[in-house]
């Protein structure tokens, strides 16, 4: 951690910083000198037709993927050349475009494997089974309980994940990541395949979320979704970044109408 | 349940005082010991691996050559072995265990097909094809462990422990994680586990487990030779993890005695005995594919070959 004597006057309290970042897949450039930052404390849109490269970056950021040029950093840490595991430990969490029920686990261990970095008790600590690893599995359970509550799953708590309707599993992958307390949220669609409420509850715990001072970044298709829960807004096309900013001023980017939110009006009208 | 069956099949044998049982039940308990570490790193944290009969044989060797050239104490040989073992797990599954899934199985079996061939060649420490005579028997306070009662119930001791190693581990959050990682490294890892710590956490558990199996086994044979190691071996603990169920906790015991026990019971039927054990085999793939003991879905395709009116029967078992 860089102690407040070291940030240099001037800089911004900007949580992740990408500067020139670019991925290829074989022939298929995905990301192409992307540079945008996420604030912490703040919740952040990442928008883009299909294969722009959204899932890609956070691919890069959450160490799954390697950049083959550019610098990822998050505060002091140097995300480039960290592990998934690692980069999950220094307090980035992420969730992941298609279902991810840890099936043979219940909704409440799913939330318990979510805990795990915080721990105290290790391997010989369990094999024993110490009075203090018990007390410790039992706050940790009664805390994913609660967890549960809030993300309403509560009746589910003994459900296999992989039972789960749809919905509720989306609600239990972000409960998951979540746990870890992260300074920084990575969800990719969450909103997709949610109903409206569903997607209003969603909103609400992205805020609540937000105001603990966690930085939440989240790449979605849903336009209104997007503008009604976002201040920041980054659009991307073909890899590269069209325009990174406050979500109003996006809106009214003729480039950005013309590129891409022109685009989905005119499909929805055409739709309608 | 399984385990109080066994149980009393346990007292029943060492009450009943046939040697000939008893022997068999101790090797019941040397093949389950070996079989909990397979089941621990494949059942649970879903890794393929194929190092379970070369760790029996750092065991069995270990205890061969450290109490015949060394003249090591039995007891300091076994527990020398297993940390051998463990500490050989270590340099295999540190490099090894970077390769996803398969690749490591792969890399593991070639372990498996080299064991006998370097115990063959490495003839100035192991006698070659020869391997070694006169392995000195456990003692302890005048009981020789060559006699059935002290070694059965040595054998069960290990096995018992291998069980609560097991079964403690997995109610932990330390289980968690390897199931996790089973079913979704990916997730696994973004939730900040680091997935090749608790693989590498499992080799080194099951590594131990199954050099100390290999070490009872040669300390109350006295005897150990290459060809106990080979490809046979590590398919036969394949086939008990397989058959008592993987990823259940009670599988490798209740697998390991319908590997030794079944053959015996229809010993009497001479040369059917293969072609009904390979039924029963048969039997258990079709009907239980996740093993008898297993848990989940028990669905096969190969269901679909049986007549209609038994997959109807099975499928209203499941609901
Ligand atoms: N592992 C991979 N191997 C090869 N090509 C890939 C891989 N991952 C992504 N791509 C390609 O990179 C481009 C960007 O993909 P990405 O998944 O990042 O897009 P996206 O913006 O998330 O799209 P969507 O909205 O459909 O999820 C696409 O052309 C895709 O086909
Ligand atoms: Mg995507």
């Amino acid at each position: 951690m860089t102690s407040a004597g070291t940030v240099e006057p001037g800089s911004t309290p900007e949580g992740l910083v990408l500067t020139q970042v670019s991925k290829a897949f074989g022939g298929v450039t995905a990301v192409k000198d992307a540079s945008f930052s996420v604030m912490l404390g703040q919740i952040h849109g990442l928008i883009g037709p299909n294969g722009a490269g959204k899932s890609t970056v956070i691919g890069l950021v959450t160490g799954f993927l390697r950049p083959d040029s550019g610098d990822i950093r998050f505060g002091a840490h140097d995300l480039n050349r960290m592990t998934p595991e690692a980069i999950a430990q220094v307090g980035i969490a992420r969730t992941f475009q298609k279902a991810t029920p840890l099936v043979g686990l219940t909704a409440l261990e799913n939330i318990l494997v979510g805990m795990h970095t915080r721990y105290h008790g290790g391997v010989l600590a369990a094999l024993v089974r110490t009075s203090a690893l018990r007390r410790e599995e039992r706050g940790m359970a009664e805390r994913a309980q609660m967890i549960l509550e809030r993300f309403g799953l509560a009746d589910d708590a003994n459900t296999d994940a992989g039972d789960l309707p749809f919905g509720k599993l989306r609600f239990l992958e972000i409960a998951r990541s979540m746990v870890l307390e992260p300074q920084l949220l990575l969800l990719d669609e969450p909103a997709a395949g949610l109903n409206r409420v569903e997607a209003a509850r969603l909103s609400a715990l992205i805020q609540g979320i937000r105001s603990t001072g966690t930085g939440v970044l989240i790449v979605d298709h849903d336009v209104p979704f997007v503008f009604g829960v976002c201040e920041q807004v980054t659009v991307m096309n073909l890899g590269q970044i069209l325009a990174s900013d406050h979500a109003a001023k996006i809106y009214e980017n003729p480039a950005v109408r013309e590129a891409y939110l022109g685009t989905q009006r005119a499909q929805t009208e055409a739709g309608a | 349940m399984a385990f109080l069956l066994c149980g009393t099949v346990a007292v029943a044998v060492l009450v009943g005082g046939s040697p000939y049982w008893m022997y068999n039940m101790t090797v019941v308990a040397l093949f389950a010991t070996a079989a909990i570490g397979l089941n621990i790193m494949l059942g649970y944290a879903g890794q393929i691996s194929f190092t379970q009969s070369a760790f029996m044989a750092v065991g069995g060797y270990g205890s061969a050559i450290l109490g015949t050239k060394l003249a090591v104490d039995p007891w300091l040989a076994m527990i020398f072995s297993a940390v051998l073992a463990a500490i050989g797990a270590l340099l295999i599954g540190i490099p090894l265990l970077r390769l996803r899934g398969h690749y490591f199985g792969m890399a593991s079996f070639a372990l498996a097909l080299g064991t006998p061939s370097f115990l063959l060649a490495a003839a100035s420490l192991t006698n070659g094809p020869l391997g070694i005579a006169g392995v000195p028997p456990l003692r302890f306070a005048g009981v020789s462990f060559l006699d059935p009662i002290p070694i059965y119930l040595l054998a069960w001791g290990v096995c018992i422990g291998a069980f609560l190693v097991e079964i403690s581990l997995l109610k932990s959050h330390v289980g968690r994680a390897w199931r996790a990682i089973s079913t979704n490294q990916d997730v696994a890892r973004s939730l900040g586990i680091d997935a090749r710590k608790y693989k590498l956490l499992t080799l080194a558990i099951a590594a131990v487990m199954a050099s100390l199996a290999g070490s009872l086994y040669v300390e109350f044979q006295q005897y150990v030779a290459p060809d106990i190691f080979d490809i046979g071996l590590i398919m036969t603990i394949y086939l008990i993890v397989y058959a008592g169920g993987r990823g259940s906790i009670a599988g490798p015991l209740v697998g390991a005695v319908f590997y030794i026990v079944v053959p015996q019971l229809i010993g009497s039927l001479e040369q059917f005995q293969h072609l009904v054990f390979s039924a029963l085999l048969i039997a258990i793939i079709v009907l239980r594919p996740n093993g008898i003991m297993g848990r989940g879905r028990q669905y096969a395709p190969v269901e679909r070959i049986l007549p209609l009116w038994v997959q109807r029967r099975l499928r209203r078992d499941y609901d």
